[in-house]
């Protein structure tokens, strides 16, 4: 196959996942504009809060009616879809402002904070899970997947809660909390570095295990192909068959089955951030869920996903274009 | 792989225990701590009944002594007893939902693998898709919809964990279908309905249950961070999640004894569940073993 | 790998170690750049406002830093002129108020305030169209006017004692606002006043950042900046004081009693008027026996709750009249600790006799009911809790239910629920909708239909009589009518907890409300503070 027939393959299957993406994505929304219509949660009150409490039965009544929720749930539907079609992802019930406004101001933190756990789990895991595999069964084998099954029976939130009381409290390394320091005046790159620190590691630990464990078989397993046993056979030196001949042949696997699992380091994410107090998507989603704001928890719902999708779908046409031998199946 | 897929997995476990290797004690102390978490949180309301709503104002936040063996909380109740309850609670949870999970997996997998071509195609693409979705977020959004409660839990975990069984189970039928005893079951005469239960099923059952059974950590763990985010159980109830979650105040304050025991039960057990796969993950081709998250 | 046997303990210390070898190269320590000539404040909360804007129910009991009303309530609560040269006057006839304005006030834009600012933000909480939850509280107002530039007239449908009371609400800007959609105005994100702080900038989810008003009409604040942080969730709250990002926070009791041996902060229980309590609704067939409430009522032991549940920040209530008010009545103080046998002798004499399992009952039904409490609030968990333990030594089963408000919601005319309100200002306020027979079955007031015609009368007689002595003799047999009835078994008043650090002077507590935060909490006069 030549590289430009390569290439309009991927455009067919381009095409062929937005064709199943599209339908799923739209009858996803569906059922949750469905599912958060027919909960009986009361826009209203959630969005009184405390006032609620105090605030008259005919106050309330006139706020539903400003907001049209008494609408049929089919032009509810229709009014938002036609709104999304232009650009307006809605209005926020639980945050009293935009959707759009909403992610903007948040996504970026969250993107941040899973972009560098991420880049940290596989460069960590690379390293360790090799290792570990170049001697199998060895001590550093052994102790290794203990870790990383202690690590993986623990709750990400703990591990949090741990590392604040050691890094924060008892050693004073790390601020407990928050992106910048509190009386910072603007947003410096140092000071959030410092302060993403705690959380960045937490995330990437409580990740870590799952990518070290498939590393590490991956590698185990090459290191039994013939190129890796012919290149030991020729007296290459350890490191370099390890790094150079078995990781790389394990590598390219790997790396497509990251995007199977970005999904378990968003819902990481929200923890972590609860956790941290850090303003990413992580608490709004929670308030979202409690105040039944439907437009905000579709929007972070479908956002989400669709950024997953294109992910997933980046790393296989990667893959493709890498390994000609590999077909892609649409 | 072969020999795992013909071999009952508690018969493995029993021949495995027969001839101990130094290796394989790991396996059998597992093994004896799954017997006796499922058997103790199956006879507690015989031998140890609780009483869900009862405190003691007048002892609370006592430390560890031999009449309080994990030491009391803030509203001065035993921390030992309820986490056999909390125990109890994660337990059933995680088994309901495995089982809901199992089901959903096992039938649109079951038709994918079974019809193969487009219909398969169309299914695995949404499978796909939906495995974009976060689950934690679509398990929010489950229990926000539904309000918090046992139900509510249980759905939220059933409903999000089924995908990788769905997958295991197809890609488990496609490969049997091109084996050659099929291929002889079904010249032979033998219908689809027969092919299936006779032929295939005790080969998918396995690793059905291994994916049912690793399942049982995950719904702990969902329903601990539920808990966290103050979606889960409510409040009074004793689970693990609930009780990590009030012992997170004491922390602060010195009675760290009161997330202590509600800790280890979930880092014991779930160790346990990991150490007796940990068995079967050798034997696992790398795809099934990323899929079920090992 | 079973030989390795890690302590819960190590393994995070070691994994969550090995993850900070890996990330020391990139940690650079920084220092907060503060301005020079003043300090920097940093408090801490929970609860975020939804939009910084009065009308939208932001900083109605307090001047909330950031806006001023025509009238403040110093440290003693009491009412003194803020944005009004001296406290409005009422009219004989009680159905006009009128206030003349200070002179050259300015917005926080250089803007000069004037009676039309003052009209507009009346009519914007009384507008249908803006989604204010304020509405109700002003039902009493007919009109707001403003004649020329410094005197606002309010006219009233009905005379109404405590007025004056709900003219703490902040003034918003009316050239800013006028012509615009005030539920989504990128103005309740960034909002103008007249108070002693500017907003400098909002993150929602993580701080509010004011800076002084070099032309606050009070005075200069003392120091330049303050800065408040959201942080949601208690444990984090207490964790980063403790790690001294914070100059006061609030906290929940029991995580401040762990700074109270640290000479580096101040632990302040500050009294307040925010009680909690068991609304028991008439439509339930045992608790509308009065015997059974009031032998709950003896059956309690709120002593126990204060100290135990409170670790001791809080008081026994036996009303919804706060004791610090100068409308309580002593007399229907009753002992804090339980009277078990008094209860049942009670119970014995109703007809409620001792059954099966320990539970009595009365003509063949059992002494039972269902003890509703909202799921996410601990503190009301903890009190069900003790309620339920209490009723269960005097044979009456109460099962809790940890519900979130919308099951909460239909169930309320026959379930109990713990409930919390309370306000120091007036009697008047809460207490009217929650005790009146007009308000039965309505929402949140008066759920459980409780019906007295001596305590309509005595309400009804406290908002309408002007002369102090004489709402005072009402609201005396308010408080004993409850106490006869009681359609509510009120538990504990809660002192608020507050953490500060040893350095921060100038704090002036005052009893607060049950709803606080942001504006009305021990902060509320930070634009005084001082670092020692």
């Amino acid at each position: 196959m030549t590289r430009s027939g390569r290439l309009a393959g991927a455009g067919a299957v381009v095409r062929r996942r937005l064709l199943v993406a599209v339908p799923v994505l739209a009858a996803t929304s569906i059922g949750m504009f469905a599912l958060g219509a027919a909960s009986p949660v009361d826009p209203a009150k959630q969005y009184a809060g405390a006032a609620a409490f105090t605030a008259s039965e005919e106050n309330l009544a006139q706020i539903r009616a400003n907001w049209g929720v008494d609408d049929p749930l089919p032009v509810q539907y229709l009014r938002w879809i036609g709104n999304l079609v232009q650009g307006d992802l809605g209005w926020s019930t639980s945050r009293h402002e935009p959707v759009a406004s909403v992610l903007s101001a948040r996504a970026g933190w969250t993107l941040l904070l899973i972009g560098v756990a991420l880049a940290l789990a596989l460069v960590g895991s690379l390293l360790l899970g090799s290792l570990a595999a170049y001697r199998r069964g060895g001590l550093f084998d052994r102790a290794l997947r203990t870790a990383a099954y202690a690590v993986q029976s623990m709750p990400v939130f703990w591990l949090g809660l741990a590392a604040i009381a050691v890094f924060a409290l008892a050693l004073g390394w790390f601020p407990a909390g928050g992106l910048t320091d509190v009386t910072a005046t603007s947003t410096s790159w140092a000071d959030v570095a410092h302060h993403l620190i705690l959380p960045v590691g937490v995330l990437a630990v409580s990740q870590a295990p799952w990518f070290v464990l498939f590393v590490r078989d991956a590698v185990a397993e090459s290191m039994r192909d013939d190129h890796v046993l012919a290149a030991r056979a020729r007296g290459l030196p350890g490191r370099t068959v390890l790094f150079g001949h078995a990781l790389r042949t394990a590598l390219l696997p790997f790396l497509t089955l990251v995007g199977t699992h970005l999904p378990e380091l968003v819902g990481g994410a929200v923890l972590v951030e609860t956790v941290f107090s850090l303003p990413g998507l992580g608490a709004v989603t929670v308030a979202a869920a409690l105040g039944s704001d439907f437009p905000l928890l579709a929007a972070i719902t479908l956002v989400t996903t669709a950024v997953v999708l294109a992910a997933n779908l980046t790393t296989d046409l990667a893959y493709a274009a890498a390994d000609p031998r590999v077909r892609l199946d649409g | 792989m072969a020999d795992l897929a013909t071999r009952p997995p508690l018969l493995h476990l029993a021949r495995s225990r027969l001839r101990l290797r130094p290796g394989q004690t790991g396996v059998v102390i597992a093994g004896l701590v799954l017997l006796v978490a499922v058997v103790g949180s199956l006879l507690a309301p015989l031998v140890w009944p609780l009483d869900q709503s009862a405190v003691a104002l007048d002892q609370t936040r006592l430390a560890p002594s031999w009449t309080h063996l994990a030491g009391t909380d803030d509203l001065g109740r035993d921390v030992a007893h309820r986490a056999v309850y909390g125990l109890r609670v994660s337990l059933l949870v995680g088994a309901v939902a495995a089982l809901v999970a199992t089901v959903l997996g096992g039938v649109v997998g079951g038709i994918a693998g079974m019809l193969g071509g487009r219909v398969d195609r169309l299914l695995m693409r949404m499978v796909d898709t939906i495995a974009a979705m976060p689950h934690l977020l679509l398990g929010i959004f489950i229990v926000a919809m539904l309000r918090p409660s046992l139900g509510a839990v249980i759905a939220s975990v059933g409903l999000t964990h089924w995908l990788s069984t769905a997958r295991i189970v197809r890609s488990e039928l496609l490969s049997l279908r091109t084996r050659p005893f099929v291929d002889a079951a079904i010249s032979g005469g033998a219908g689809r309905f027969r092919v299936l239960t006779r032929h295939l099923l005790p080969h998918v059952l396995p690793r059905l249950a291994l994916a049912t059974t690793l399942m049982i950590p995950h719904a702990v763990w969902h329903e601990t961070a539920l808990s966290f985010l103050g979606l889960g159980l409510p409040p009074h109830l004793a689970s693990l999640g609930n009780m990590i979650n009030d012992g997170q105040g004491s922390l602060l304050t010195g009675a760290w004894w009161a997330s202590l025991a509600p800790g280890a039960v979930i880092v014991v057990v779930t160790l346990a569940i990991a150490v007796l796969a940990a068995r079967w993950r050798d034997r696992l081709d790398p795809r099934v073993r990323a899929e079920l998250h090992l | 790998m079973t030989r390795i046997r890690p302590t819960f303990r190590r393994l995070v210390a070691s994994t969550a170690a090995a993850g900070m070898l890996v990330l020391a190269a990139c940690s650079t320590p920084t220092s907060p750049d503060s301005p020079a000539g003043g300090a920097t404040l940093v408090v801490a909360t929970s609860d975020e406002p939804d939009a910084l804007n009065p009308v939208l129910n932001f900083g109605v009991d307090g001047a909330a830093l950031i806006f001023d009303g025509l009238v403040a309530r110093d440290s003693d609560n009491r009412l003194v002129p803020a944005l009004a040269t001296a406290l409005p006057t009422v009219s004989p006839d009680g159905r006009t108020v009128t206030a003349t304005l200070r002179d050259g006030v300015q917005f926080h834009d250089g803007a000069t305030l004037s009676a039309a600012d003052v009209a507009f933000t009346y009519q914007a909480v009384l507008d249908p169209k803006v989604d204010s939850t304020l509405r109700s509280d002003l039902d009493m107002v007919e009109s707001v006017t403003a004649p020329d530039a410094t005197t606002v007239v309010f006219r009233l449908r009905y005379p109404y004692a405590p007025f004056l009371q709900r003219l703490t609400l902040g003034i918003v800007p009316s050239k800013l606002l006028s012509g615009q959609d005030i539920n989504t105005t990128g103005f309740n994100r960034k909002p103008i006043g007249t108070g002693p702080y500017k907003v400098e900038s909002w993150t929602p989810g993580d701080r509010l950042v004011l800076t002084a008003n070099e032309r606050y009409f009070g005075g200069r604040p003392a120091n330049n900046r303050v800065v408040v942080a959201f942080v949601a969730d208690d444990n984090v709250r207490a964790q980063r004081m403790r790690a001294g990002e914070f100059d006061a926070a609030e906290l929940p009791p029991k995580l401040a009693s762990g700074f109270d041996s640290d000479t580096a902060y101040r632990v302040q229980r500050v009294p307040t008027a925010d009680y909690r309590g068991v609304m028991l609704p008439m439509g339930n067939p045992v608790l509308a026996d009065p015997a059974v409430r009031r032998a709950l009522n003896l059956a309690v032991d709120r002593a126990a709750m204060v100290s135990g549940i409170l670790g001791g920040a809080g008081e026994p209530a036996f009303g919804p009249v706060p004791p610090t008010s100068e409308f309580a009545d002593p007399s229907t103080v009753g002992t804090p600790t339980a009277d078990a046998t008094a209860a049942s002798a009670l119970l014995d004499a109703a007809g409620w006799k001792p059954g099966s399992g320990g539970v009595r009952a009365k003509d063949g039904r059992p002494a039972r009911f269902t003890l509703m409490y909202p799921a996410t609030d601990t503190l009301r968990k903890d009190l069900a809790l003790a309620v339920t333990a209490d009723a269960k030594k005097i044979g009456i089963e109460v099962t809790p239910a940890g519900l979130t408000w919308d099951a909460i919601d239909p169930r309320m005319k026959s379930d109990a629920l713990l409930m919390g309100y309370g306000t120091p200002y007036d009697p008047d306020f809460v207490s009217y909708k929650l005790f009146s027979s007009q308000f039965a079955g309505q929402g949140y007031f008066n759920p459980g239909s409780y019906r007295s015609e001596v305590t309509d009368r005595a309400l009804q007689e406290g908002r309408d009589q002007i002369d102090p002595a004489l709402r005072k003799a009402a609201y005396a047999q308010f408080q004993k009518q409850l106490a006869t009835d009681v359609p509510w078994l009120f538990l504990t008043y809660l002192r608020h907890t507050y953490v500060l650090k040893s350095s921060v002077q100038g704090t002036a507590p005052r009893v607060e409300a049950h709803e606080h935060g942001v504006a009305n909490s021990i902060w509320w006069n930070i634009n005084t503070w001082t670092r020692s």
